[in-house]
């Protein structure tokens, strides 16, 4: 058998696996682990078993990750999230759709604080979710909002998936967290249009909302300077090369924990139950880096991408083509794969691909991130829709289907837009970093 | 008090200790990078050895946490079968996910510790606070011990249903 058929066959034991409920960290290992026995013999899998734990668990670029969720943690637990939602309520009222367009706002405020997408709609889902449907929004449109404005957590930096995501595929942890910025606001944007182009195609979904006066809402401006200063410490001290990654999360997650205590709003109670739950989301989330950085070895030896290529050529495939290709594929892994495993599994095969190709790899990261935010919110089984399904019960599973299909041409849009301009992506990294 | 229940006890006693002894690695953390940032941009006094305290508190952090992801079942997922499969044959694949997992963490132990013993008899030590790194090894080789007593407590004691062990 050569090595790549061996790749090859691995990657299909390792999906088997997957389906039959084996979490995923041990699909990664057990994959990983016995290819890399096939492949580089029994002492080389061994030493490499016996020192990826040690080496990611003791790696400085991966210490920005539990930081990083603690400071969302902090956020939810000391209810910032309310106040942010409500004053994006009062600016953002007076119009049709008004209070929709106000949760993706906030959504994408609280991404500024947060890392996690499935933190940021349960949070959304108790704060926005009430009010939305006491103003009379249809369920399926609300929870449409929420599960789409979760999602561009993932992109807007702090961003875990794309600090992972750094270190898998040994890229700058600053370029791709600046690279994620604009992509985030402009999806942020468009599924503000979504939200606005329903509630005038089906007006019963979003009723008439009160108005609020100009000086209620410049009132309201002030309510959400946490966030802004969180944020401005944090990404702006790294963006301005003052902080490294690890320090922005370190000053941000004691920030939060200051400005949360200051005023009143965090106890002991909600900060250790904040901390138990970074603990646990952190080293799931480990373990996962640990696996795939077997996995990862072993598609390196089993020259898997190497093999897509060759493919790629001999069936004279342009550039374009093969990551239309891709991007197929993700939709498709996004019906069964969550998006750490998503983004551990596949970056390693077609990171190599896309680059010889000539395209960006910064690029590339921001792409993959948004297949995965697709992912997340697509049904049958985006974690999005799950998770606000969990929070809120009495909303029927079908409406919140109904309701997110519209916001799914958003990031689709995106991805053409990132074709067309892909300084969109590019541009800040390159003004920051050169 | 039953035998079974006395080990999830224990179990149950294990993880926590654990957990907290991540927290408290977490919290360490986060205050050395800090009071690391403030000195250095408030009196150009860096503390010295940060970087290298970050890292052996991370591993505190990492091998430490994972008893309380591995004793509630929590680990990632992909649990699309459940809908086809009935109660038992879900139930029969958390039971083989359990396997697996006491068998992969007794595969890291095993590979790490040839490793540690070479850490041991070749004397590294971090470059800046001149801690052994065959400490942090015993460290991580003692965490990953009770992440695998949690692991397997869990395999013999605690009934398999859909709903532990569900993606998070």
């Amino acid at each position: 058998m050569s090595p790549a058929a061996i790749g090859v066959t691995g990657v299909l034991v390792l999906f088997a696996l997957l389906i039959l409920r084996v979490p995923v960290w041990i699909a990664l290992v057990l994959v990983g682990f016995f290819g890399n026995v096939v492949l580089a013999g029994w002492p080389g899998a061994f030493a490499l078993a016996g020192t990826a734990p040690f080496d990611v668990a003791s790696s400085y670029t991966l210490s920005v990750v539990p930081l990083f969720i603690l400071m969302g943690e902090i956020a939810s637990e000391s209810k910032l999230s309310g106040e942010l939602f409500n004053a994006a309520r009062v600016i953002l009222s007076g119009f049709r759709g008004g209070l929709a367009v106000a949760t993706l706002a906030a959504s994408a405020c609280f991404g500024a604080v947060s890392g996690s997408s499935l933190a940021n709609a349960a949070t959304m889902t108790r704060m926005a979710l009430p009010e939305l449907r006491k103003a009379g929004y249809d369920d399926g449109l609300a929870t449409g909002c929420i599960a789409a404005g979760g999602s561009t957590d993932i992109l807007i930096p702090p961003s875990i998936i794309l600090v992972i995501y750094a270190a898998i595929a040994e890229l700058s942890v600053p370029k791709l967290l600046a690279a994620g910025l604009m992509p985030g606001l402009v999806l942020t944007a468009l599924y503000m249009a979504v939200a606005l182009v329903v509630a005038h195609v089906r007006p019963d979904y979003a009723p008439d909302a009160e108005n609020y006066s100009l000086r209620a809402r410049v009132a309201a401006l002030r309510e959400p300077w946490q966030f802004l200063a969180l944020f401005i410490v944090t990404i702006g001290g790294i963006y301005a090369g003052i902080f490294s990654p690890t320090e922005a999360a370190a000053v941000g997650a004691f920030g939060a924990i200051l400005i949360g205590m200051l005023g009143r709003r965090l106890g002991l109670s909600d900060l250790l139950r904040a901390i138990e739950s970074t603990v646990v989301v952190s080293c799931l989330l480990f373990v996962i880096v640990i696996g795939a950085n077997l996995f990862s070895f072993f598609i390196v030896q089993g020259h898997l991408p190497e093999l897509l290529l060759d493919g790629a050529r001999a069936w004279n495939l342009s550039g374009l083509t093969v990551m239309v290709l891709i991007i197929l594929g993700y939709i498709v892994l996004g019906c069964f794969l969550e998006g750490i495993g998503m983004v551990l599994i596949t970056v390693p095969v077609f990171q190599p691909i896309v680059t010889q190709f000539g395209y960006d790899p910064i690029w590339f990261a921001i792409i993959v991130v948004v297949m995965v935010e697709v992912g997340l919110i697509h049904p049958p089984v985006g974690m999005n829709l799950f998770v606000i399904q969990a929070q809120a019960p009495d909303v029927r599973i079908t409406s919140i289907y109904r309701g997110i299909i519209p916001f799914l041409v958003a990031p689709l849009i995106l991805i053409v837009l990132m074709f067309m301009f892909p300084g969109l992506a590019l541009w800040l990294p390159k003004v920051l970093y050169g | 008090m039953r035998p079974r229940d006395r080990l999830l006890k224990l179990a149950d006693h294990v993880q926590r200790a654990q957990l907290w002894l991540a927290a408290a690695a977490l919290i360490a953390l986060m205050l050395v990078t800090v009071a690391d940032v403030f000195l250095r941009y408030l009196f150009n006094n860096p503390i010295r050895g940060s970087y290298d305290s970050v890292e052996s508190l991370l591993l505190v952090f990492v091998f430490n946490g994972m008893a309380a992801g591995f004793f509630g079942r929590r680990n990632i997922v992909i649990d699309l079968v459940d809908t086809l499969a009935g109660p038992r044959a879900t139930a029969v694949l958390i039971r083989v996910a359990d396997v697996l997992s006491v068998l992969c963490l007794g595969l890291l132990l095993w590979a790490m510790w040839l490793p540690a013993v070479q850490a041991y008899h070749y004397g590294d030590v971090k470059m800046e606070l001149r801690i052994p790194i065959y400490v942090l090894w015993i460290v991580a080789l003692a965490s990953l011990l009770g992440t695998m007593f949690c692991a397997l407590v869990v395999l013999a004691a605690k009934p398999a249903s859909a709903d532990s062990g569900r993606s998070e």
